[in-house]
């Protein structure tokens, strides 16, 4: 007994001797609660992004839990726009009581236009002391943040450079919330450094680019890797030299394009950023997608121990029921109502004979009456919603009224205090609010920067704000926000606008990164486009919309792999190298090898004629000299019979609108050209002849060719009757 | 109350939900820390009073984590210890005032209140009286106006030291429970036998083997079922700690329970809630499943639990107390690619089973070993009636 007490009192002893050591190192913590971005437009006109609920929680509730549980001892909320209601809310809250695991304030940054300004204004105030966590205000995870600590420190003692620590994620290509800021990380295989990042933009994105690593930056290391299949959540382990570094670059707006990037390539810094990988779940609610995707993600417990059913508020209620059903004390179901899986109710709603809900989430107070249809959906506290509505995967705000016989479509955001009349119809993607809001025009360089939530709002007084009458009735309050992505021609807006609606078609556009996967899902996308477009009068015509968007990606791939092919003849690359190119090009833009042809055949055109033209060679060593050189090129490009009979359609077209003087002459010598090279072979050549197009605009420069073939199909066979008679000679 | 007491209180309340406290001896003395801070701190007019208190913080408890009983079970025996004690003094007064029971009361009374044996000396057959159910509410008034003359005498520092005294009894209690199974578990286990255990993560079951093979020097077999996904490295660890010392161990996938079960002998389990009627969560899931391939094999199953895992409760709604974990452990969050509106994928992971009475044939506690259909008779004696529902 003696001796068991002994040892309880060094335990204690050691207790408190860490406890100590746990008392000097406080971790302080700096939440950003402003985002910078307009992604959640127009509710975020009157309530920031961190204030919106998701699951009827305030979504910076989350962020909080995640940082007492990672034992955070102080911790600094930077505001920027609406900071005075966040500070309310943190005054109010249970983090500003005494029993509070850490201490919590906020800072009034008014003036941040991003992140780059916030730090900035960090560093000016000196609060930080030691290493510190950097969050976002908007972070849904629950990851064991003790391992990314001792990860850190580890590194720390082992590299005194090291200044960052980014906690990134493994998901898989199709993981819903990985669709912004995708990155790819070159990180050292032996020590997770991480050597270069680079954005890439989206799949579905105009910009192209191709990543190139500075030779230099590989130097010293054995073995490394590169990795997009990270989820990054902005949860950063920073050293206090880090505010600072953006003090000294003022010219840095992001965390990761400027500053990682920044830091990394930079000759001066010396300084050296670690990424640590954890499958734990992590993400951020950075736009309506990722908002629908955490949303349910949460509800169907992949955030555990991160539950609804732990009433992270103190005030909340919610116990939990098989099929992911959760629901609060005090609500009210009808008898013959149904409620489907993954559903959570809050506590003082009301739900009518008849109804159904499925995979969504409501509100307090809501009252939801008879034969209504929710799925997929989101409903604030205190809606009302009338008789046999119908709401699919849209997002309904607090205090809005909906009449009956409402139906809301797929990806539909209703703003704040909206009041919609009966028998309307709100079609895909509209987002209502219920004053204007109006757009600011971008101040900075990039387009994509300008701060959250600092719209004027104005009431009506402007020439276009005029209430929705067409979608919200006679009697209803509501306008029309007109996101300007669906405007701006830009890459960037491009960008936002593919990630930045809830609607489920979008879903499968931005997942896929690679063109097979795109090309699956294509077909998916005109279908519903098209069915859409059926019922959009306002906004923005979808289907013209997407083919446009194709279109001009033609064009772009056509203009563009011309060129490569003009480059590669120009500077003597070597074949294979112009086939990569035109490869990359192919799969960036998901186009198909008829397009590459085409351009492959234009550019080959185009040098002949240039040949002829200044008159350095006649046409046919012209021919000679190109599609001997680059010939080679369409053995790699078509495949099987068709295609060649393509291909030589495709020469035929292009001689002719090339403007050839004699195109008859171009066609019949580059065929014959590519058929004695073995390219193209007489079936093909005999199957193309078949189908030949009988244009009377074609048919000058057929002649030739119509000839060059009769001979071939004599020859053929009579070849064919002599190995018959051979044949037969050898019998 | 002093504000000091309502900080630790609400910080327990937080680190309960966040998990920061869990497993249920961790919570039953982290939660008897906590009551000997209140009941040290807490100002109170009369006991009756004090009583309230408690049940509302045993009500705050019990929401923060309403998987985790043994929070509510401490609560409801540190009640009962109060009571009892009010009871003593009331019983003092009634054999002063020799106002006898008659004697038929006390014949109805004896299934609801067995009597006693560890209960302290004065009290016996004379404390019926204000503990039967039937009259509780009754006996509250009673109680009031006795405890009223009760406190005269016996000023409120002195109930104070009482009841911390009865918390420090716990905790010791609670301590040393391993001690009191194990002398009882060396005698059950054979040579040469085989057992199969599916609760991993139980230290009870750990310890209660261990001491088998080492005080006996019995050689048995262990059978340790994976536990998939929740408990799989638990589970190994388990197994290796088993084989360190000198069981022979095997682990088996949770799927072949069957085949095995009829070369198996005994199958001990580790309970983390007892309740009235005899039926057990347990602390993995899949246990219920080994059960009832114990049943089927007629193989005898043996629930290892501590005392202060009785709950007064009963399982009406079973689907309220076990409780849904994760569902990355399913299925990896790599893989969850559930996009859109055509997601039909759902993953459930309970991570506790509810084990029914008739699947077990003994639970062994640390007070000696019981048939479930007695366990009610075991609760009674350590909780009252009503204090079942701490919510008024």
């Amino acid at each position: 007994m003696a001796g068991k007490k002994s040892k309880s009192s060094d335990k204690s002893g050691n207790n408190k001797q860490k406890n100590e050591v746990v008392q000097d190192e406080r971790l302080q913590a700096i939440v950003l609660t402003d985002s910078f971005e307009t992604r959640f437009m127009p509710l975020t006109a009157v309530k920031p992004r961190c204030l919106l609920p998701l699951a009827n929680v305030p979504l910076i509730e989350y962020t909080l839990e995640f940082l007492a549980k990672a034992g955070a001892s102080e911790v600094y909320l930077m505001c920027a726009s609406h900071a005075d209601q966040i500070n309310d809310y943190i005054e109010k809250s249970k983090w500003n009581m005494p029993w509070s695991p850490f201490r919590v304030s906020t800072i009034m940054s008014l003036e941040s236009r991003s992140v780059g300004d916030a730090m900035r204004d960090l560093d000016n105030r000196g609060i930080i002391t030691g290493d510190f966590i950097l969050v976002s205000g908007d972070l849904v995870t629950n990851m064991e943040f003790d391992k990314a600590l001792d990860f850190h420190r580890m590194k720390k003692s082992e590299d005194k450079d090291h200044i960052v620590t980014m906690c990134l994620s493994r998901a898989s290509q199709f993981f819903r919330s990985r669709c912004h800021e995708p990155a790819v990380f070159i990180l050292d295989k032996a020590s997770d450094k991480c050597l270069y990042y680079q954005d890439i933009p989206l799949e579905n994105s105009k910009l192209k680019n191709s990543i190139a690593i500075d030779p230099e930056l590989l130097e010293g290391v054995d073995d490394f890797k590169i990795r997009n299949d990270l989820v990054d959540c902005h949860v950063d382990i920073c050293s206090p030299h880090v505010p600072a570094i953006f003090q000294e670059n003022f010219d840095y707006q992001f965390l990761r394009r400027d500053f990682v990037k920044g830091v990394l390539t930079s000759d001066l810094l010396k300084k050296s950023i670690y990424a640590f990988i954890t499958e734990d779940y992590a993400a951020r609610v950075e736009s309506w997608q990722t908002y629908d995707a955490i949303s349910q993600d949460f509800i169907a417990r992949w955030c555990y121990p991160m539950v609804l059913n732990s009433n992270l508020l103190d005030d909340q209620t919610y116990s939990y029921e098989s099929e992911h059903i959760y629901k609060e004390k005090d609500v009210v179901l009808a008898q013959s109502c149904k409620i489907g899986k993954c559903t959570g109710i809050g506590s003082g709603s009301k739900i009518g004979e008849g109804t159904s809900i499925e995979n969504s989430v409501i509100g307090r107070n809501c009252h939801i009456k008879e034969n209504i249809v929710i799925k997929d959906s989101f409903i604030w506290d205190n809606t009302t919603i009338g008789s046999d509505s119908v709401i699919e995967h849209a997002l309904v705000a607090s205090d809005v009224k909906i009449g009956s016989k409402v139906v809301v479509q797929d990806g539909c955001v209703i703003g704040f205090n909206v009041f919609i009349d009966d028998n309307m119809v709100i079609p895909v993607g509209t987002r209502l609010s219920e004053t204007f809001v109006e757009k600011r025009v971008s101040q900075f360089l990039d387009s994509e920067s300008y701060s959250d939530d600092e719209e004027v709002v104005s009431n009506g007084k402007s020439t276009n704000a005029l209430p929705a009458v067409k979608l919200v009735g006679e009697a209803g309050v509501g306008y029309v926000y007109e996101s300007d992505d669906a405007y701006d021609d830009d890459d960037s807006s491009v960008l936002d606008d593919g990630t930045n609606a809830l609607t489920h078609r979008f879903d499968d556009m931005y997942l896929s990164d690679t063109s097979i996967s795109s090309l699956s899902v294509k077909p998916k996308k005109k279908r519903r486009s098209s069915t859409s477009s059926a019922t959009t009068f306002a906004g923005r015509d979808e289907e013209y919309y997407d083919d446009d968007n194709e279109d001009e990606d033609e064009e772009d791939f056509a203009a563009e792999a011309i060129a490569t092919v003009e480059r590669a003849m120009e500077n003597n690359h070597d074949i294979d190298t112009a086939l990569l190119e035109l490869n990359t090009l192919r799969m960036s833009i998901n186009v198909t090898y008829h397009e590459v042809r085409s351009a492959t055949v234009v550019a080959l055109l185009r040098r002949v004629y240039h040949f002829i033209a200044t008159q350095t060679l006649g046409a046919k060593d012209a021919i000679q000299k190109v599609f001997g050189q680059w010939g080679p090129l369409f053995k790699r490009q078509a495949f099987d019979e068709e295609e060649y009979v393509d291909l030589a359609n495709l020469i035929l077209e292009k001689a002719v609108a090339q403007n050839f003087e004699k195109p008859e002459f171009i066609v019949f010598s580059a065929l014959t050209f590519l058929y004695d090279e073995d390219i193209l072979d007489e079936d093909a050549v005999d199957a193309w002849w078949n189908q030949v197009t009988d244009d009377p605009a074609y048919d000058q420069a057929k002649v030739l060719t119509a000839k060059w073939v009769e001979w071939l199909r004599t020859a053929d066979e009579q070849s064919t009757s002599e190995e018959e008679s051979e044949e037969s000679d050898s019998e | 109350m002093s504000g000091d007491i309502n900080v630790a209180v609400a910080s327990f309340i937080d680190r309960l939900k966040r998990r920061q406290v869990y497993g249920s001896y961790q919570v039953s003395l982290e939660t008897l820390q906590l009551l000997k801070r209140f009941v040290s701190a807490a100002r109170w007019s009369g006991i009756d009073d004090l009583i309230a208190q408690l049940r509302e913080l045993g009500t705050r408890l019990g929401k923060a984590q309403p998987t985790e009983f043994t929070c509510g079970n401490i609560i409801r025996r540190v009640l009962a210890l109060i009571r009892d004690e009010v009871e003593d003094e009331a019983a003092l007064q009634n054999q002063l005032r020799k106002t006898a029971e008659p004697m038929i009361s006390s014949m109805f009374s004896l299934l609801q209140k067995p009597v006693v044996a560890s209960s302290t000396s004065l009290s016996s057959s004379s404390s019926s009286s204000s503990s039967s159910p039937s009259d509780a509410a009754g006996s509250t008034g009673q109680q009031q106006h006795q405890q009223s003359s009760s406190s005269n005498e016996h000023p409120k520092a002195d109930m104070r030291q009482i009841i911390i005294q009865g918390i420090k009894d716990l905790i010791d209690e609670i301590t040393n429970i391993d001690d009191g199974i194990q002398q009882i578990a060396i005698d059950l286990i054979h040579d040469r036998e085989i057992l199969l255990t599916p609760t991993p993560d139980s230290k009870t079951v750990l310890k209660f083997l261990i001491k088998a093979r080492e005080r006996n020097n019995r050689n048995f077999t262990v059978l340790v079922t994976e536990g998939y996904p929740n408990n799989t490295q638990v589970a190994h660890q388990f197994a290796k700690k088993l084989s360190e010392h000198g069981v022979e161990t095997t682990v088996i996938p949770d799927t072949a329970v069957f085949a095995l079960m009829s070369r198996v002998g005994k199958v001990i389990i580790g309970a983390k809630t007892v309740f009235t009627n005899g039926g057990t969560i347990s602390s993995t899931a899949g246990v219920s499943s080994v059960c009832e391939c114990a049943r089927e094999f007629k193989t005898p199953v043996f629930a290892v639990a501590g005392l202060y895992k009785l709950s007064p409760l009963y399982p009406f709604d079973i689907e309220k107390f076990v409780e849904v974990g994760g569902s990355q452990r399913v299925l990896p969050t790599m893989e969850n690619h559930r996009v859109g509106n055509h997601n039909r994928l759902d993953t459930v992971n309970p991570i506790a089973d509810y084990v029914p009475p008739e699947n077990i044939d003994i639970y062994i506690t640390n007070i000696g070993g019981f048939a479930p259909s007695f366990i009610y008779r075991v609760v009674w004696d350590n909780y009252k009636q009503q204090d079942v529902n701490l919510e008024d």
